[in-house]
């Protein structure tokens, strides 16, 4: 849970220009509204700071070291410096320790990834020292049979945003930080599959992790996204009345991807659930029903207009309750409704039918 | 499920009583706790002592045991059928070469005894001297007043024995003055720096001295609870910790002594990752501040301190603040300091803050060969070459040398040891004790230890080219102490020993 912002106002600098503050908020928070770049890789803001990637460290007049602008809480009067020599030291060296452990490119950046790499884009930014290798021993999970989510540790920069998101945003807790040093992993108990885990396959943990080594195993590869580059649209998500917004990437005419719009931009704050994100095959597949199909004499169904759907329907429960009465009549509701649709659904149940046999899938 | 609180803190508890950590044990803790299984999980793979399972003999790797065979030692091991581990300092550098057999019970090699100074009632903990049961100074404390005892810690000039030398009144004074009234003592046992092996021998020794201390502590700071965190690998220490305990339950009165065991991780002395540790979380460092004397342990305030910080206390409150200053000689107070490697005879020798190297090695009969270097304060303090045989080994003199006091535990080294192959005797450490939760010091452990391992092969010295400015990097921006020190085995010993780091043509790096 982050700090509760007060409402008191004071002021502070940054390189020199007073800014407005409030009680609460770290050097990055002012620093952004104010439009001044602190890079960041583990910092997400539904997430408490961990300060752990060291990306933004600032100077803070009166501290002997520099400290962590995500997890820096500021106080009246306090003056920090986003940009100096030492920190532009500080940057290249970071990041190249963090090219030497990572999987690069022909140009010795790191390497591009279907989802975006940030390290990749701060190394663009700010060439970094070039290292050796280091070739950390970090375990993946080969064996994970789950069909949606992918761990691919040669790009994992150890950030923790996937833990301590599936932790402190979904509180599932199905992975975690395992071993120590440059052994350390992204793991789950026994290591086991994510299926064999209290993994929800939300994908939570491939939209915050910054550098593209989680990843949706049903994705287009790379090239393939390269070769085609997919448009997005926005739209609801119908599997249920939440209505979680969600930006369809489409290549051709296939969705090829789901992702949430950013963290605070709409009602579900950069989360969706496994169906929102994965459950898109149905789009495409050849079963689905695109119009409405009444079964004719034959047997088999025949396409034919909303209007005679609507009135075989009611006519045959008409006939059923007069000769069985309204208890042979039974309502089932989708999940998919929302609670207005649900309301209709029982009242139609109800008042018009007049039974009490209403049930809805997700009651249960 | 439940961040804080008993149930957390249970698991380390209940995957002993499992007796191995697997998918299957983790879910049974799971369900006894509540704790995820994926956090049970992490948190036990972070800990060497239980995070593989099978039997196995554990061989210090730690700088002195190398020096004196541990090695060797392995290969003869292994030749008998034994499974080997080689494992981090398990402070037993008096005795070295040293190991844990597969029943976790020390077996020594060295042909040494332990040695400490003699019993003399002048001194402040005097080891070798007798045990004060009836706890008198505990009895004096219960009679003054909180801020006076506070005061007499401040007049005693009393700084951290762990290694920072922090004035220890600070704290005492932070925890007293805070809002909320439950607070802690936690005494820090968890010594694991190479070449350090002194709160062995308060523990062994003197461990109602250390007890008193932490009670002492307590009333004054006002804390009903007493954890001694400490290190796992010492089974006898933790036997000699509860049976001084039991005898002394009925002076400490209402205080409750609890003995918390880590499970085989250097970082966890390193004072918040041992709070994580001890609420049964991964050993890895809170942002600081809020220091512990604020949001501590459960995040209440907390007093923390080194066993031999701890156990100078009750001479404090006994003879008085200005008594205690006056044992040392440069800095206030008298100060165990280690010594081990290449002289006569290893230990643990109480001397006034402040005396030289060549002081040290007279009590410690000598040195064994012809001394090239040595290492004032454990792995992290680096390494110091003769010409500094005459400095004070005191907080402030080894600080203006570029090294440390660190944990005074003392190693020498003569010309028989290559210095090169020392430096990646201690960067081996640092990689292996790394947390890894930082990038300076995860990736920057393993590139300095890389890259002298390649120097080593070629003796090329341009692999060591950017050492600079990646040990630049690691005290800059590290999280921890770890990070902040673990290059400088490396930078003092290319310093001070250039011809350790020279290519063939002698040209040095």
């Amino acid at each position: 849970m982050n700090e509760v912002i007060g409402t008191k106002t004071f002021e502070i600098e940054i390189n020199g220009r007073t800014c407005q503050a409030r009680v609460g908020e770290t050097v990055v928070d002012v620093a952004r509204r104010i439009g001044v770049d602190i890079p960041t890789l583990c910092h997400d803001e539904r997430l408490d700071p961990a300060g752990a990637c060291r990306v933004c460290l600032v100077e803070v007049e009166g501290q002997r070291r520099m400290q962590p602008g995500c997890a820096w809480r500021v106080t009246p009067g306090m003056k920090i410096t986003t940009e100096s020599e030492r920190i532009e030291r500080h940057r290249r060296v970071l990041y190249g320790l963090y090219q030497a452990d990572h999987r690069l490119d022909e140009n010795g950046l790191p390497v591009e990834s279907p989802n975006e790499n940030e390290l990749r884009t701060l190394c663009e930014k700010t060439p970094p020292l070039v290292l050796e290798p280091v070739h950390a021993p970090r375990r993946g999970r080969d064996h994970d049979v789950n069909p949606y989510i992918k761990f691919d540790p040669d790009l994992c920069i150890l950030c923790a945003r996937c833990t301590r998101y599936c932790d402190e945003v979904e509180a599932v807790s199905a992975i975690t930080l395992a071993w120590r040093g440059g052994e350390t992993t992204i793991s789950t108990a026994g290591e086991r599959g994510l299926l064999d885990t209290s993994c929800e396959l939300c994908g939570g943990c491939i939209d915050t992790c910054p550098t593209g080594a989680l990843i949706e195993k049903k994705a287009p590869p790379l090239v393939q996204l390269q070769a085609n580059p997919t448009q997005t649209t926005r739209t609801t998500c119908n599997f249920c009345g939440v209505g979680c917004q969600m930006d369809l990437h489409v290549s051709g005419d296939q969705v090829v991807k789901i992702t949430s719009p950013e963290p605070g931009e709409t009602l579900n704050d950069g989360n969706l659930c496994v169906k929102g994100r994965f459950a898109y095959d149905f789009i495409h597949h050849e079963d689905r029903i695109t119009e409405p199909l009444v079964r004719g004499e034959d047997g088999e169904l025949h396409p034919t207009s909303w209007e005679h759907a609507l009135r075989v329907a009611s006519e045959g429960l008409l006939q059923v309750r007069q000769r069985h009465g309204p208890d042979a009549l039974g309502f089932i509701s989708s999940s998919r409704c929302t609670g207005e649709e649900n309301y209709l659904m029982q009242k139609l149940s109800r008042a018009v039918f007049g039974t009490n046999n209403i049930h809805q899938c997700a009651a249960t | 499920m439940k961040k804080f609180g008993a149930n957390r803190e249970e698991i380390f508890h209940l995957l002993e009583q499992e007796g191995e950590v697997t998918g299957e044990s983790v879910a049974r803790v799971h369900k006894a706790t509540g704790v995820p299984e994926a956090d049970i999980w992490g948190t036990a793979m972070f800990y060497t002592l239980i995070n593989t399972s099978g039997k196995r003999v554990r061989v210090c790797d730690g700088l002195t045991c190398q020096m004196l065979g541990g090695d060797d030692l392995a290969r003869q091991l292994e030749d008998k059928g034994k499974s080997c581990e080689r494992v981090s300092c398990l402070g037993q550098c008096d005795l070295a070469p040293a190991t844990l057999d597969e029943e976790m019970e020390l077996v020594t090699y060295g042909d040494r005894r332990t040695c400490v100074t003699a019993d003399n009632p002048g001194l402040p903990m005097n080891l070798a001297g007798p045990v004060d049961r009836e706890m008198q100074a505990l009895a004096a404390a219960r009679r003054m007043d909180r801020q006076t005892i506070i005061d007499e810690i401040k007049a005693s000039g009393l700084q951290g024995r762990g290694g920072a030398g922090f004035p220890a009144h600070f704290k005492w004074d932070s925890v007293a003055n805070q809002v909320e009234q439950e607070r802690y003592v936690v005494c820090n046992a968890d010594e694991a720096e190479p070449g350090t092996f002194k709160d062995r021998e308060v523990i062994l020794r003197q461990s109602h001295l250390m007890l008193e201390g932490l009670a002492i502590a307590a009333v004054a700071v006002g804390a009903r609870d007493i954890f001694v965190y400490i290190r796992g690998e010492y089974v006898n220490e933790v036997r000699a910790l509860e049976k001084a305990i039991a005898e002394c339950e009925s002076v400490l009165g209402d205080l409750t002594v609890h003995v918390v065991r880590g499970h085989g991780a250097y970082i966890c002395g390193e004072e918040t990752a041992l709070l994580e540790s001890m609420e049964g979380k991964r050993g890895m460092p809170r942002l600081k501040p809020p220091y512990p004397t604020e949001s501590g342990f459960r995040n209440k305030p907390t007093l923390m301190h080194n066993v031999e910080t701890i156990a100078c206390v009750p001479s404090i409150i006994h003879r008085g603040g200005q008594w205690f200053r006056d044992q040392g000689r440069t800095e206030p107070g008298s100060k165990l300091y280690c010594i081990s490697g290449h002289v006569n005879r290893p230990g643990v020798y109480e001397l006034p803050l402040g005396v030289t190297l060549d002081e040290l090695v007279e009590q410690a009969g000598g040195y064994d060969g012809n001394p090239l270097s040595f290492s004032p304060g454990g792995a992290s303090s680096g390494f110091l070459p003769m010409k500094y045989r005459d400095l004070p080994l005191d907080y402030k003199n080894l600080a203006e040398a570029g090294s440390m006091l660190g944990s005074s535990g003392v190693v020498v080294l003569n010309d028989t040891v290559d210095m090169a192959e020392a430096v990646a005797w201690q960067l081996e450490f640092f990689e292996r004790e790394s947390c890894g939760q930082c990038a300076p010091c995860r990736i920057g452990t393993q590139y300095l230890r890389r890259q002298v391992h390649k120097y080593l092969e070629a003796r090329e010295t341009g692999h060591l080219n950017m050492a600079d400015d990646v040990s630049w990097e690691m005290e800059e921006g590290s999280i921890c102490g770890l990070g902040m020190v673990a290059f400088k085995p490396l930078e003092t010993a290319r310093k001070h020993f250039p011809e350790a780091f020279s290519s063939p043509n002698g040209k040095p790096s």
